[in-house]
C-alpha cells in the first residue's frame, strides 16, 4: 500500500473510532433535528388543507338537494351540517372558514317560474383566504344551476382541468428546511469546535512532528465528518418518510448530490473558522456569527416571500438559500438538477469562496 | 565516533526582530545522550524544533544521518521521534490504538503491547491518555516516539512536573533508550537529571551556546577556575532523603 494511502486510512480509522465514541456529541447532533422534525410533523399532521364549510339547509327542494350534492362533490370543501347558530359560533372561533345558508325558498318553483333567492355566506375576515375562495366556488356552482334552470345558453365559460397535484403539506416543506440546518449545524459548529479543539490541545502539533502533512489529517476528517452528515440526514429522511409522511416528488439522487454539495460547502465553513481560530473562545462568535442569520434569514422554517425586497435580495445570495431553495424544489416540485442552475451556480460560487478563504485564514497553531 | 548529527550557525530570528537562536553549532555523536540546558528563553525549545523540520531555520544547516533538515523536512521526520514539550493526543483513543496510528504514519510495523511493556505501561493498554496520571502520560509520549525505529529521539523537558520516583523511572526508561544504540537529545532544567543522564551537556543562554562538554569535565573546568560551593556540599542530597523514605516505586 502506498504510504500517503496508508497514513489516510489510519487517520480516517482514527477520526471514526473519535467520532463514535463521543456517545453524547452523536446524540446532541440527532436530538434538536429529530425534535423540529416531531413538532413539525405533528402539527401538520391530521390538519388537512380542506376549507371547513358549515352549512345550513332550509330548503327540502330539489334544486337545494342539486345544489349539496354539488357541494359535497368539490375535494377541497368539508362540509359540516348544522344549525345556523352553532356555525355562527365555530365561525367566531375559527374553526370554520365559511358558513353557508340556503334559504327555505330556493329553488322553488312559483306558476312555471323561479322564485328569486339567495344563498347567504359569510367568512371569517381575519382570515378570509380560504373563505373567499370557497365563496366564488359557491357562486360558480349557484349561476351553473341558474344556468341550467333558466335554460339559457353559456356564451362566456371557463374551462379548467385538474392536473395532479403532490398533496403536499407543511411538512413536505419544512423537512428539507430541517435537513439544511442540519447539515449546516454539523458542519459550521461541529468541525470548527472539533478540529480547533485538537489545535489548542496540541494534538495538531503532534501529527506534525510525523511525516505526514497535517492536511492528510483535515481530509480524513472532512471525510468522517460528510459520512457522518449524510447518515443524519438518511436517518431524518427516513423518519419523516415513515412517520410524518413525507413525499419526495423528485429523485433522490439530485436530493443526495445537493446534500453532498451542501455538506462539502459549510465543511468548508467549519475548517475556514477553525483554521483561523486559536481556540475554541473564538469559534463561538464568529460561527454564529455567521450561522445565526442564515438560520433565520434563508427560509428554512417559512418563505421568504414576506421579505422587504433589500432583504430577499440579500438572502436570496446565501448559502443555506441556495440549499434549502434546490432540496425542496426536488423534494416538493419534483425538479431535476438542470432546472434549478441558479442554486447550483450559487453553490459552487460559495463552494470556491469558503475553500479559497480556508486556505488564506488556515493556521496550524 | 561517528556525528549522528551537525549543526552549523543555526539562526532564527524572527520577524518582529527577535534573535532566539544566534549562529550555533554543535555536534552530536550516534549513540549518546546529549543534554541542552538553559534558561527559559535560551532558544532550547526554537533550537530542537529548528534541527525537527518543525520550524522554519533563517539561516545556517542542520544535517542530521546525512540529510539537510532544511532541504528534506519530512525525510528528517521519518527518522526521528519527536516528544514535545506539552504533548496532546487525540481523545476517545485508547493507547494502543494510538500507537499502530502513529505507526501507519510512519509505514512501520509494531507491536503495540510490547512497545508499551518498554514503556512500562503494558497494564494501561486499554486506557484513554486522559486517565493516565502525568509520569505515565510521559512515559506514554516516548513511547509515541519510538514507533518508527528512530536514529534520534528528541525529548523536550520530559521530566518537568514529575514527582521524583516518576522522574527516576524516566531515567531508566532513557538509558534503557540509550542501550539500544539510539541516540537522545534532551532538554532539562535539572542538572542532577543532566549529570545522571548526559554524555555531554550543551548550555546555552541567550540564543547561543556557552559551553559544551562532558558535565564532568564541565565541573573539572570550574574547579580550575578556582571556584568553591558556597557550602559545603553533604554526601547526600535531600533528594536521596526523599527517595529513600517514600521508595523508588512508581506511585501511579
Amino acid at each position: 500500500m502506498n504510504q500517503n494511502t496508508r497514513s489516510l486510512l489510519a487517520l480516517t480509522k482514527a477520526s471514526l473510532k473519535m467520532y463514535y465514541r463521543n456517545k453524547g456529541a452523536i446524540v446532541f447532533s440527532l436530538l434538536i433535528p429529530i425534535a423540529l422534525l416531531s413538532i413539525f410533523g405533528f402539527l401538520s399532521r391530521g390538519r388537512g388543507t380542506s376549507i371547513q364549510i358549515g352549512l345550513t339547509n332550509h330548503s327540502t327542494g330539489e334544486v337545494s338537494k342539486q345544489f349539496v350534492e354539488k357541494l359535497k362533490g368539490v375535494k377541497a370543501f368539508n362540509i359540516k351540517d348544522i344549525t345556523e347558530e352553532e356555525a355562527a359560533s365555530e365561525l367566531g372561533k375559527g374553526n370554520l372558514d365559511l358558513q353557508v345558508i340556503v334559504p327555505e325558498n330556493f329553488g322553488a318553483m312559483e306558476s312555471d317560474k323561479l322564485v328569486a333567492s339567495t344563498i347567504q355566506t359569510r367568512f371569517n375576515k381575519a382570515k378570509p383566504q380560504s373563505g373567499q375562495i370557497a365563496n366564488l366556488a359557491i357562486v360558480e356552482i349557484v349561476s351553473n344551476l341558474d344556468r341550467q334552470l333558466t335554460h339559457s345558453p353559456s356564451t362566456l365559460d371557463v374551462k379548467s382541468e385538474g392536473v395532479t397535484t403532490n398533496n403536499l403539506g407543511y411538512f413536505d416543506f419544512i423537512l428539507p428546511g430541517i435537513l439544511s440546518m442540519t447539515i449546516m449545524q454539523l458542519g459550521i459548529f461541529g468541525v470548527a469546535f472539533g478540529f480547533v479543539a485538537m489545535k489548542s490541545s496540541g494534538a495538531l502539533r503532534r501529527l506534525q512532528a510525523t511525516p505526514v502533512h497535517p492536511i492528510y489529517f483535515v481530509f480524513a476528517q472532512a471525510f468522517v465528518r460528510m459520512l457522518i452528515t449524510l447518515a443524519n440526514a438518511l436517518i431524518l429522511v427516513t423518519l419523516g418518510t415513515y412517520f410524518f409522511g413525507f413525499h419526495m416528488v423528485g429523485s433522490y439522487f439530485s436530493f443526495a448530490f445537493v446534500c453532498i454539495v451542501a455538506i462539502l460547502i459549510f465543511l468548508g465553513f467549519g475548517f475556514a473558522i477553525a483554521g483561523w481560530a486559536k481556540d475554541e473562545t473564538q469559534v463561538a462568535p464568529v460561527a454564529n456569527l455567521i450561522q445565526l442569520p442564515m438560520l433565520l434569514l434563508s427560509g428554512i422554517f417559512f418563505p421568504r416571500d414576506g421579505f422587504p425586497t433589500w432583504l430577499k435580495t440579500i438572502t436570496d445570495y446565501f448559502p443555506l438559500t441556495y440549499v434549502s431553495h434546490s432540496l425542496r424544489k426536488i423534494a416538493n416540485e419534483g425538479m431535476s438538477l438542470v432546472q434549478l442552475p441558479v442554486d447550483l451556480i450559487g453553490m459552487s460560487v460559495w463552494l470556491v469562496i469558503v475553500y479559497v478563504v480556508a486556505v488564506r485564514v488556515f493556521k496550524w497553531e | 565516533m561517528s556525528a549522528i548529527l551537525e549543526v552549523v550557525n543555526l539562526t532564527k530570528t524572527y520577524d518582529n526582530n527577535v534573535h532566539a537562536v544566534k549562529g550555533i553549532s554543535f555536534s552530536v555523536n550516534k549513540g549518546e545522550v546529549f543534554g541542552i540546558l538553559g534558561p527559559n528563553g535560551a532558544g532550547k525549545t526554537t533550537t530542537l524544533e529548528m534541527i525537527e523540520g518543525l520550524r522554519p531555520i533563517t539561516s545556517g544547516d542542520v544535517i542530521l544521518d546525512g540529510i539537510k533538515t532544511a532541504e528534506q523536512p519530512y525525510l528528517v521526520k521519518q527518522r526521528i521521534g519527536i516528544q514535545l514539550q506539552s504533548s496532546a493526543f487525540f481523545q476517545n483513543l485508547k493507547l494502543t490504538e494510538l500507537l499502530e496510528m502513529f505507526a501507519d504514519l510512519y509505514g512501520s510495523t509494531i507491536n503495540s503491547l510490547d512497545l508499551l511493556a518498554d514503556v512500562g505501561l503494558k497494564d494501561k493498554a486499554h486506557f484513554l491518555v486522559k486517565n493516565l496520571s502525568g509520569g505515565q502520560k510521559q512515559r506514554f509520549s516516548i513511547a509515541t516516539t519510538l514507533v518508527n525505529h528512530p536514529v534520534i529521539v528528541f525529548l523536550d523537558e520530559p521530566t518537568t512536573g514529575l514527582d521524583p520516583q516518576a522522574r527516576r523511572n524516566l531515567w531508566d526508561l532513557i538509558n534503557q533508550i540509550k542501550s539500544r544504540g539510539t541516540t537522545v537529545i534532551i532538554t532539562t532544567h535539572y542538572m542532577e537529571e543532566a549529570k545522571f543522564l548526559c554524555d555531554r551537556v550543551a548550555i546555552m543562554d541567550d540564543g547561543k551556546i556557552v559551553a559544551l562538554d562532558s558535565p564532568d569535565q564541565l565541573i573539572r573546568q570550574l574547579l580550575g577556575r578556582g571556584f568553591k560551593a558556597h557550602t559545603e556540599v553533604p554526601p547526600a542530597t535531600l533528594d536521596d532523603v526523599f527517595i529513600d523514605l517514600t521508595g523508588k516505586t512508581l506511585r501511579d
